[in-house]
């Protein structure tokens, strides 16, 4: 028993020997292919990682989210809503709170892009150095004329703290906001467009009425009864929308994975193309290589000492660009923070975010992918293998 | 090389690269642990925030949250039509452009 074991692994070390060896004179088919299995992983692990980070930013905080958005639909647009609609919402069984929003955009020429402005109500929960949301600085003060505002805009103004800033409005008597906090860079990617400031100063900025909002903002006393609570509403308020929270959550998914999946579409043809490239160099076997296997089969090889040897320089191959693809996937999305690729997936706003990503992949899902490549490259080249392995060794040596 | 070296790299290789997917399994789970310690701040700001779109959609359409905006913005803008410019698209908007086209209306004055 224990010779039979130490003569199979004595075999198989002589066939990846064989195959290192292989691999080795043929050095340039190997780099070309290896590499360009490399390349393709890449692109493809990139694009999965960006989209997988994307998504799980989305979803991060999304249970701090109200349960239902209730907006008021004119000629199909939304439009602002009546905050006696809340006391509508109110008397419905079942609601624990309903609160009036208003917030909306600014667009700002000097920075030639829109802000979005917050106003924060009274009562709501303070922001502080506590939970690491502010970077400088403190929360507002009701009443007080200040704002909050993300770095990306404070930066672009060259703002410091303290300083003041008369934003455009339709309300010539609107007040100019005085910063007294930027945010860190830890919500830069929620923040870096965003103006917190009293609920008074922004519906003066944005033109809201003391009886307009935005929209309601409804928290549920059992979330599973949002939905039937969601139609109530629609009943109750002819001519609202309602969304629910988790049609959010299916819409972040969705919004990424299409993105992604155009993408990877966009380059199926580049993988066809590498993959067929694959196939031809693997199943086309060289005049050297042909009287190789021919004097291998001459000495003594058989057929499944060939084909074992043949498949192993297919594994060390394919595992090797899988790695060093999925390792450049890596490096080029969170370290280096995708350039290049994260515009084409997360677009472009003047006040970008420059927060970086945080990888949603674990190592289930990383071998995975390995595994999901390695796998067909090998059973590829199985034919090839056996084609190799079956070669008549005179009629080969005959050439 | 000796056939034993040969043999001794061939595993070396295939291990090794399995290892290097462990490594960057490893790392994102350090990433991930890291930005969870962050949800305190990231909750704090969202219970403020319209909703949790991130801040990348493109001033074109003038929606910075699209999701509860315009539910299907981020699809198409009409039936089975792609996307043209899902929030923002390949090229960056002009922004020099722009800068310039301001400098040029700012120094003529207003009309």
């Amino acid at each position: 028993m224990t010779l039979r074991v130490s003569s199979e692994v004595l075999r198989l070390r002589s066939l990846a020997a064989y195959a290192m060896g292989g691999l080795g004179r043929r050095r340039a088919k190997t780099f070309a292919l290896g590499g360009a299995l490399a390349l393709a992983v890449a692109l493809v692990g990139a694009v999965l990682f960006l989209t997988d980070a994307l998504r799980a930013e989305s979803e991060r905080g999304r249970s701090a989210m109200p349960d239902l958005t209730v907006e008021r639909l004119v000629a199909g647009r939304p439009s602002t809503i009546s905050r006696a609609d809340a006391d509508k919402i109110r008397d419905l069984s079942s609601v624990r709170a309903v609160t009036p929003r208003a917030w909306g955009y600014l667009f700002l020429a000097a920075i030639q892009g829109n802000l979005t402005v917050i106003g924060v109500p009274p009562g709501a929960p303070a922001l502080g150095a506590g939970e690491g949301s502010l970077v400088a600085g403190r929360d507002l003060v009701p009443g007080a004329h200040e704002m909050i505002a993300g770095r990306g805009l404070a930066s672009l103004l060259g703002l410091d703290i303290g300083d003041e800033l008369g934003l455009p409005s339709v309300h010539a008597d609107a007040p100019p906001l005085k910063l007294v906090g930027t945010f860190a860079s830890r919500v830069d990617l929620f923040t870096s467009d965003v103006v917190f400031c009293d609920e008074s100063d922004a519906r003066s900025l944005l033109g809201l009425g003391s009886a307009e909002a935005t929209d309601l903002a409804v928290s549920v006393i059992n979330p599973n009864e949002s939905h039937v609570l969601a139609n109530k509403i629609a009943l109750a308020l002819p001519g609202s929308r309602i969304i629910e929270k988790d049609v959010l959550g299916r819409i972040y998914a969705l919004t990424y994975g299409r993105r992604a999946g155009v993408f990877l579409a966009a380059a199926i043809p580049a993988l066809l193309a590498l993959l067929v490239l694959g196939w031809d160099r693997v199943s086309a076997l060289g005049p050297e290589e042909k009287r190789e296997v021919a004097v291998l089969k001459a000495v003594g090889w058989s057929t499944a000492d060939v084909l074992s040897a043949k498949l192993l320089e297919s594994v060390i191959v394919a595992f090797v660009a899988s790695a060093l693809g999925l390792a450049i996937a890596y490096a080029w999305v969170f370290p280096l923070g995708a350039p290049g690729l994260r515009p084409t997936l997360a677009g472009w706003s003047v006040l970008y975010p420059n927060a970086p990503l945080t990888p949603a992949i674990d190592f289930a899902q990383l071998l995975s992918l390995a595994l999901g490549i390695v796998a067909p490259f090998v059973g590829l080249s199985i034919v090839p293998a056996w084609r190799a392995a079956t070669t008549d060794p005179m009629q080969a040596m005959r050439g | 090389m000796t056939d034993s070296g040969r043999a001794r790299l061939a595993v070396f290789l295939v291990v090794g690269s399995i290892a290097v997917v462990g490594l960057l399994g490893v790392d994102a789970s350090l990433r991930r642990g890291s930005r969870e310690g962050e949800t305190a701040a990231i909750f704090a700001v969202a219970a403020r925030l319209p909703s949790l779109d991130l801040s990348l959609s493109g001033g074109a359409r003038w929606l910075r949250m699209p999701s509860i905006e315009e539910p299907s913005a981020p699809f198409d803008l009409g039936p089975a039509m792609l996307d043209p410019d899902p929030a923002g698209g390949m090229m960056a908007p002009p922004r020099q452009a722009w800068v310039d086209e301001t400098a040029i209306e700012k120094s003529r004055g207003p009309r």
